[in-house]
């Protein structure tokens, strides 16, 4: 063996039981890009405490902080490096989760202090310090959350380090617990239990040790689509909502020797999120199914019925969207444009930024709707109702959205038509035609043909592993969809993209226009936008924010 | 806050909806504690079990605002447990009420410092 071998052996052994200051960065390096992976299925997860799904958005911002407070730091002292790194995550602390996370890892950093290695012992103080002081960041702790999983991980570095002074094996023990650890959320946060999802920011921590682990065994933190177990659990309790348990079933049985476990048996197999719990005198049941009947014909049977509750699980998440959007942004937004003609636009949209490109076309009323986010026929009945106009267009843009649409027009006295539209581009379309000198038959006509004139495009990750249209399409990878048809599918957005107008036959259109989405920066956008350019140097690119959720980009090729 | 209903009316009174956000306020990670605003001095006064402390709620023209005078965790970042805490009560309100609330102003009526660096 060479004295150079002999060096770098050294090293690779010293690195599993100390870590000095570039140590730290590169295993928060690991932890950024694992996490960033894992962003979206986080997101998704995200109920408590308020289900707006930024979690994993929100906690990888305050990592990149963190990260970029250290990412160019000559720094060796590895108690230095995490206390510029817990600055970072301070100044950049994004939402809840992320300003919980700044605390786990300021105390992180106390404890390192000005040590200038880490070793064994120093990460499991470390990590204690760090379960201490988010502890300490609040009047109430809730358990359930990232602070549970964030001490279970101090109690599993305690643990392990004094069998251990390897730190791969106190890893290994750590990631193994804050799985467990977050596994065990829903049996402590009755919100999670009932949405039937884990914690989205205990998730988050278990991500960013689980990317830790990754890099000190050499595994890759980017590129690689092996989900974890808790990522899966996501995906299925979203499969079970697709199976259509529609009903929120909660009754109370009072009886005699009631059998507390052959009653959560039958229930269990009536449909998801079962919770029986009682004793031989009375028993709570909650259930989530289709046939509200099945399960309270079953109680009858067993006794008398007590407080018996049925949800519609849907107008439930109806209500909760109008009520977030009625209160953040006002339901409807009518504009000042609505007196211009004698007829009436109202305009359902995705986003922020279409919903000003509608208003300055002119439509009376934007709703706000999209992909998950349907509006009930009632608000589009508001809408129209609310418009001072007598004839109205009222345009979907969605294909979900089509059926509210009209059911709408039975349930006004207004003169309302439907076009169709089930995309934002075939919207702004259809609105470009619309005359309003002619009458409104007339502009229905010419703006059910302008549909047919604009192609749509689709950019979005897929949130799992799916085969669509006999394409596979593994979680994180991008899709293209045409006219709402799977068309490509990849690795990255500007490969699909390209793919996609490709197949479209952009080479003959004339303007091209890119809707980024909220999660897309001006600077991506425009970066696409001239990437595009190169391939179709004939036709004119638009690039304008669209604001919209789970499309990173919506794309009319007109 | 009247709700016309077909069998008759439900009032929720301010000081309900003040226990509805005292206790949203009270497990919103970064605050800990609330100050009561009548102290003009602006001294600090550490959660008691006097509820209802630093919430106040308004209710004109059917429209719920809240103010929230809280005291916040030294070396948090301040904007992001105030905007938490704006979001947290909101929600809270509006999913246990089903009523819209129109505003939540968040007062940082000081700092704690429990944890030294």
């Amino acid at each position: 063996m060479t004295a150079e071998e002999n060096v770098s052996r050294q090293a690779a052994a010293d690195a599993r039981y100390v870590v000095d200051g570039p140590g730290l960065k590169r295993l928060v390096k690991a932890a950024l890009g694992w996490l960033q992976h894992h962003q979206a299925a986080i997101n998704a997860l995200n109920v408590y405490p308020v289900p707006d799904g930024d979690t994993g958005t929100n906690m990888v911002l305050t990592m990149r902080s963190a990260w970029s407070e250290i990412a160019d730091s000559p720094e060796r002292n590895v108690g230095r490096v995490a206390k510029q790194m817990a600055h970072g995550a301070l100044m950049g602390a994004r939402g809840n989760s992320g300003v919980i996370l700044s605390q786990i890892w300021r105390g992180f950093a106390r404890s390192l202090d000005e040590k200038s290695v880490m070793r064994a012992d120093d990460l499991a103080d470390a990590c204690r310090e760090a379960s201490d002081t988010a502890y300490k960041g609040v009047v109430k702790p809730v358990e359930g959350t990232i602070l549970t999983v964030a001490k279970a991980v101090a109690d599993a570095a305690e643990n392990a380090a004094e069998r251990t002074d390897d730190l791969v094996s106190i890893l290994e023990r750590v990631v193994f617990a804050a799985h467990e650890a977050v596994v065990l959320t829903p049996s402590l946060l009755a919100v999670l239990e009932e949405a039937g999802v884990v914690d989205a920011g205990g998730q988050g921590l278990f991500i960013i040790l689980e990317g830790m682990l990754r890099h000190m065994r050499g595994e890759p933190v980017e590129e690689d689509v092996r989900f974890s177990e808790a990522v899966h659990l996501t995906s299925e309790s979203m499969a079970h909502g697709d199976l259509g348990y529609e009903y929120d079933v909660q009754f109370l049985v009072v009886g005699d020797n009631l059998e507390v476990d052959a009653v959560r048996e039958r229930i269990t197999q009536m449909g998801d999120c079962p919770l029986v719990v009682g004793d031989p005198g009375t028993i709570k049941v909650h259930v989530h199914v289709s046939d509200p009947g099945e399960p309270i014909s079953y109680g009858a049977s067993l006794g008398s019925l007590q407080d018996v509750v049925v949800e519609d699980m849907q107008a439930q998440y109806q209500d909760f969207i109008v009520d977030r959007h009625l209160s953040s942004n006002g339901r409807v937004s009518t504009t000042s444009n609505q007196d211009l003609g004698e007829i009436g636009v109202v305009a359902v949209v995705p986003g922020d930024g279409l919903a000003r490109v509608f208003q300055s076309l002119g439509v009376g009323a934007v709703v706000r709707g999209g992909q998950t986010m349907n509006p009930s026929t009632k608000d589009l009945l508001e809408a129209v109702e609310n418009l001072e106009t007598d004839e109205v267009v009222l345009l979907p843009n969605n294909g979900n959205v089509i059926m509210a649409a009209e059911q709408t027009r039975e349930l006004t006295d207004k003169a309302l038509r439907v076009v169709p539209t089930r995309f934002v581009p075939e919207g702004i379309a259809a609105l470009l035609s619309l005359n309003y000198q002619a009458d409104l038959e007339t502009n229905v006509e010419a703006m059910k043909r302008a549909i047919d004139e604009v192609e749509t495009v689709e950019i979005t990750v897929a949130t799992r592993t799916a085969t669509i249209n006999g394409v596979e399409v593994s979680e994180g990878g991008v899709i293209g969809l045409h006219n709402g048809e799977l068309a490509a599918s990849g690795d990255e957005i500007a490969g699909v993209t390209r793919q996609v107008l490709r197949d479209v036959g952009s080479e003959d259109a004339e303007i091209i226009t890119l809707y980024y989405g909220e999660e897309v920066s001006e600077e991506e956008a425009q970066a696409l936008a001239d990437l595009l350019q190169e391939d179709w140097p004939e036709q004119e690119f638009e690039v304008i924010p669209g604001g919209q959720p789970h499309y990173q980009y919506i794309v009319s090729i007109e | 806050m009247p709700e016309v209903e077909h069998r008759g009316r439900i009032d929720v009174s301010p000081v309900a909806i003040a226990s509805i956000v005292d206790d949203a306020v009270r497990s919103c990670y970064g605050v800990v504690g609330t100050s009561s605003k009548d102290l003009a001095a602006g001294i600090a006064t550490a959660l008691s079990s006097e509820r209802k402390r630093g919430v106040e709620v308004r209710i004109e023209d059917g429209q719920i605002g809240i103010d929230v005078y809280v005291i916040i965790e030294y070396g948090t970042r301040i904007a992001a447990v105030a905007r938490s805490v704006m979001n947290v009560v909101k929600f809270s309100v509006e999913r246990t009420l089903g009523v819209p609330v129109a505003e939540v102003n968040v007062h940082v009526d000081g700092l704690r410092i429990s944890n030294i660096d």
